[in-house]
Parts: C-alpha cells; structure tokens; sequence
C-alpha cells in the first residue's frame, strides 16, 4: 500500500525530473536560436560591409559629376546665380524709381 | 503465558514498524534532499542564472559579435565612406587531395580562364599539402566551384581593406599591409584605434576633395607641369576640408604605386614658396611696431648685399610703403622691411607661426621646415621675401589662417573639432585686419598680381609667390619654379583658406611665356572658390551694395605711372 509521503516523493521525483528536461530542452532550443542569430548577424553585416562599399563606390564625386553633366545638364552654380535678398528688395526699389509713373 | 508471549510480540511488530516508518522517511528525505541539490545545480548551471537567450537585447549580441573584431572604417565628415573592410575568398588546393588532376585542370580553367595552365599544372605537381591558386574569388566563382565538386579545394575567408573612391583623397587616407596594419596615412597614425574596430571620422568633405584634385589636376596639365598640392581649410578651427598631392594613385593598388606618387606635397614636401612669405614680413613690420606703417622704401635701384644682388620683378622707380611692397610684391621693399626689424624679431615671429617645427597633423607624413638661422642681413632679407625658408604648403596655409584669424593662431587638423581650442596670439587683431585688406588689393587692385584669382562676389584676397626650384644638388635651377597662391575667402570675413601650389609649370602660348603664380595658380584659386562657395553655403557679396561689410582699409596702391620719381 502506498503511503502519502511516499507518494509525495514520487511525485516530486517525477515533476523535478520533467522540470529538468523541459528546462534542458529550453535552453538547448535557445542556444540554437541564438547560434543561427548570430551568424544571420555576421552574414548580414558582412553584406551590408560590401553593399556599403559598392554605394559608396557609385556616390563616387566624380561619378555623381559626369552623370550630373551628361545625363542632368546641370551646370555649375555662378555667383550671379546667388542673391540675397536685401540686395533683390534695393535692386528692385532701384528700378521701380526708374521706371517713369 | 500464551498471552504474554503474545504482547512481546505485538510490542516487537509496532516497535518494527515504526523504526521501518522512520527509516523510510529519512531516507525518502536524503533521497528527495539530494535530488533537490542536484537539481537546483544542474538547473543553475543549465541557464536558470544566465540572462534568458530570448531576452538578450541586440547590444549584447553586438558587442559579443564584436568580439571578432574586423578593421574599423573610415569615414568623410559627411559620413560618406572612404575606408572598409570586407571579407573576401581565396582559392586554395592540397595537391595530395587531387584524384584526377588533368580533370581538376580543366574544371578550374573553366571557372578561371585567367589562370595559366602551365602554372596550375606545376601547382597541383607540387608535394605541398597547401598551395594557393587565386588570392581573391568572386561569391559566383566560390558557387560555380562548390557546384564542381572539385576535391582537395579549400575555400578560405580573409579580410580586405578597399577605398571605394580609388584616387581621392589618397595621401591622406594612406594604406594597410597584408597583416591589416597601417602602414602610411590615417591608417598609420590612428592604427590601434581601427583595429579595435573603431570607426573614424575625419574633416575631409569628400565633394570638395574632389573638386580641389580636378581643378589643379586640369591646370598642371594645361602648364606640363610636373605637379602640385591643393588645400581647403577652414580659416577658424584649421578643419582641413580637401588636401591635394598631385600626381596620386588609386590607394586600391598602393603597393605597386612608386615611392615618388606616395610622396605627399602637401604635407610632406617642403619648398621654398616666395613671396607668399611677404605676407608675413608685412605682419611682423606691422605688429612689431618697429616699423611705421606709412613708412616708405626706394625700391628704385636693385639692393646689393654681400655677394647677392635682390631684384624686382616688375621695378618702380619710387619709395613704396608696406601695402605696396606686397601688391607689387617687391623684393627689394621686402627685404628693406625685414632690414628695419631685424633677425631676432623675424625669428621670434617665425617660431611662433610653428615654422621651426614639425606640424602637429595627424598623419605621419609631416615635414619639418627648414629656415636660414645664420642671423646674418642677407638671410633675413631673403627670408622676409621666401628664399632660405622652406616649408610645406600646410604650413604656408596655416600661417595665412592665423594671420586672417584676428591674428590667433590655427592649427590645422584632419578631425572635425567638437571643441574649440584656446589658441596662442601670434599677431594683433589690427595687424590681422591691415594684413586681410592688404591681401584683398593683390588681388583687387589693378596692379595686384593676382588678378586672376577674382571670383565675383566672393572677395578673394592672397599673395602670390613665384620661386626659383631648389636642386637636389644644390643652388637653384634659374628655369624651373615652385609658383604658388595662398588665400582667404570672404576676406572681409574669412571663413576659408585655399593654398594651392604647382611645382615647375612651363610658359604657355595663351600665358605669352608666363609661368609665374598669378598666370597658373591664381585661376586655380578663382575656379576653386566659385564651384565650392556654394557647397559651404558661403554667399557671394556685393561691394557696392549697402548691406556689405566695410571692414577693410582702403589703401590707396600707386602704378609705376602714378610713382613719383625720387
């Protein structure tokens, strides 16, 4: 006849012993895990290393300027181009005073 | 009796019973004591104390990741890449491993046509268990390799440092050997930190490194000349936005490049730059006190001392006051000038520019100036004029920052600065203020000798300087000059300086014969300033408007017809 310290046991014996496995599996499954992540991680920075590098290589100033030349027509900024805008407001003043009413 | 025997034994049965109830108790409690320890530990040691694999934030990760450790990049001050490094393969074989090797022969020819089948042969003949074919294969070349199944190969992951830009900014970035060590440049000096991983931004701007390298480039070929050096520095905190040695290389290919492209010229090489050097002369005439400033010199007849005879270039037969001696650039006035405050004071003020010492940039390849220390008149007359002082062209560029710089002192660097430094005064902010109007009208005044440096809008000054090219065996070559333009833009509030040199230009037919620095630097300078003005939203002015800032003296700079004779 089973009695119930025996029985106890048992069942402490039988929960400890699932507990660990489980537990054992858990882990084991999450090294795993983090084993692939981490070589995704290397594999990915690696390519981002070399995509990084080829956009660089493209963004290359000489190359931007050929493309912007021959494909954009874009021409290089004079300083006529430029104004500011004090001397517009005086520059346009002057010429309305001109400009006969 | 009967029953008394009876009892004995009833006592003896619950006595039994109770010490097997005991006994199984306690040993239930060791067995259940010892299987709890036992599990706690196995658990503990199992994961329960270490951080949860799924909880472990991407930080962690990362600097566990980091722990293989791959060359830190480079970085513009734009955050544009200059420096990387990525993983690449080579092709290996253990000849020992080759079953069939006229097949393996064949298979590897069709993958790699480069390869030479004499060579390959010769390899796989070899009684090595390791050999190397191809030093880097493309990830195609590795899959069409992998899909042959070709046996003894061994595929091998190495790391390679690349420039994705290839030329720019070459001499500065500098290069790393087989081992992955800096050996020259940026890579050098700041080695152990790269290693570690780190990233490093420098001040370069990619775009204007660029436009810097194009410009001079086109105008040493337009003057067959043998080379050059270019810098764009910021006139306030020194931050060197472009630095120029040309002719350059791809930094891809840096050891087959020869020892005279790796040569850097603006750092490293140190000329004598003429009479960019009057700039200073004026300086210390003006700063010292030792000379007044409306103080004339008769520039009339050519200055005998001892044995040398100083000429101008373009004579005047008038006496000439400092502002003049620089627009006209007069040797004769300049070495009057240095005649009036002397060696000592020359010196002192030569010191405090740093020409006496190896700049403190952040590239080994640095020169250490060379200065006429005799203290005898002629030296220091030919000094005041840029003959018996040879210094880079960095140097050149940060004297000219600290003279537009309220006269404070620049020092160049190749970082952007978070901080800004508390620098030495080497000139007053008055002598600074005479010395920027001054070099506006060499390039404004009509009788200024950079003319050509005039960008509309932007206000260009600087001095010119001409030279006669020093020779390897002594003395000076009379047909070849070192021709150079230092200056500051916008003068009437610099915010940068550009230093270009171009070493032994010839005289050209459009330059009727001329290769002096106002026909082949000074529009190298013009060019530079309208394409990267608006690149560092610097806008251009107009000096007749009334919003424009008024802050330079006006000199009044006489012509060899308005001279009065002596």
């Amino acid at each position: 006849m089973i009695r119930y310290p025996s029985f106890l046991v048992v069942f402490l014996i039988v929960v400890v012993g699932i507990s660990l496995y489980q537990i054992k599996f858990f882990i084991t499954q999450n090294e795993v895990a983090l084993k692939t992540i981490k070589t995704k991680i290397v594999n990915a920075k690696s390519d981002l290393e070399i995509l990084n590098a080829e956009l660089s290589y493209l963004k290359r100033p000489d190359r931007i300027e050929k493309i912007a030349l021959t494909k954009l027509e874009l021409k290089e900024i004079l300083p006529t181009d430029i104004w500011n805008l004090k001397d517009l407001v005086e520059a346009t003043k002057s010429i309305n005073a001109r400009v006969p009413k | 009796m009967k029953s008394l025997i009876n009892f004995k034994s009833a006592l003896v049965v619950r006595s039994n019973t109770k010490f097997r109830k005991i006994k199984l108790l306690m040993c239930g409690s060791l067995f259940l004591f010892s299987f709890m320890t036992i599990g706690y530990r196995t658990i503990s040691l199992a994961g329960i104390t270490k951080p949860n694999p799924a909880n472990i934030s991407f930080k962690t990760i990362k600097s566990d990741l980091n722990k293989n450790l791959t060359r830190g990049n480079i970085y513009d001050r734009n955050k544009e890449l200059l420096a990387t490094t990525i993983s690449t393969s080579s092709l290996n074989i253990n000849p020992q491993e080759v079953l069939n090797k006229k097949n393996t022969i064949e298979k590897l020819l069709e993958i790699f046509p480069q390869l030479d089948e004499v060579a390959l042969k010769t390899k796989l003949d070899s009684k090595k268990q390791f050999v190397n074919i191809l030093r880097e294969i493309s990830p195609k070349e590795h899959v069409l390799l992998l899909n042959e199944g070709i046996e003894g190969l061994k595929i091998r992951v190495k790391h390679k440092r690349i420039y994705p830009n290839n030329n720019l900014a070459a001499h500065i970035l500098g290069s790393t050997d087989v081992d992955g060590s800096g050996i020259a440049g940026i890579e050098k000096s700041l080695d152990s930190q790269l290693k570690n991983g780190k990233n490093i931004k420098i001040s370069i701007h990619s775009g204007i490194q660029h436009i810097t390298e194009k410009i001079l480039f086109e105008q040493i070929n337009k003057f067959e000349a043998e080379g050059g050096a270019g810098i764009v520095m910021n006139s306030k905190n020194g931050e060197v936005y472009a630095i120029t040695s040309l002719p350059d290389y791809n930094v891809n290919n840096y050891s087959k490049v020869s020892d005279e492209l790796l040569f850097n010229k603006a750092t490293k090489g140190i000329y004598e730059l003429g009479s960019t050097l009057k700039l200073i002369t004026a300086a210390i005439a003006l700063d010292s006190g030792l000379v007044e400033e409306n103080e004339v010199f008769d520039v009339s007849r050519p200055l005998r001392v001892s044995s040398r005879t100083i000429r101008d270039f373009h004579p005047l037969n008038y006496a000439i006051n400092i502002p003049e001696v620089i627009v006209h650039s007069s040797n004769i006035g300049s070495a009057k000038i240095a005649e009036k405050f002397g060696s000592a004071t020359q010196l002192k003020y030569l010191r405090k520019l740093g020409f006496m010492d190896k700049m403190d940039l952040q590239i080994p390849e640095v020169g250490i100036p060379q200065v006429l220390m005799d203290r005898k008149l002629l030296s220091t007359m030919t000094i005041s004029y840029g003959h018996g002082i040879a210094i880079t062209p960095m140097h050149l560029a940060s004297s000219t920052a600290t003279l537009v710089n309220n006269g404070i002192k620049v020092n160049p660097t190749l970082f952007v600065s978070k901080t800004r430094e508390k620098n030495t005064r080497v000139f007053s902010k008055n002598t600074s203020n005479k010395i920027k109007s001054i070099m506006r009208l060499v390039v404004k005044s009509k009788y200024g000798t950079a003319k050509k440096a005039e960008a509309k809008g932007y206000l260009v000054g600087g001095k010119t300087g001409t030279a006669e090219k020093l020779s390897k065996t002594g003395g000076y070559l009379k047909k070849q000059n070192i021709v150079a333009f230092t200056s500051a833009f916008p003068i009437n509030n610099p915010q940068f300086i550009i230093t270009v040199m171009i070493d032994n230009p010839k005289g050209q037919k459009f330059s009727y014969g001329y290769r002096t620095a106002g026909w082949v630097v000074a529009p190298v300078v013009k060019r530079l300033v309208t394409r990267i003005a608006p690149i560092l939203n610097i806008k251009p002015q107009n000096e007749n408007s009334l919003n424009f800032s008024q802050n330079l003296i006006q000199y009044e700079i006489r012509g060899k017809e308005k001279g009065a004779n002596l």
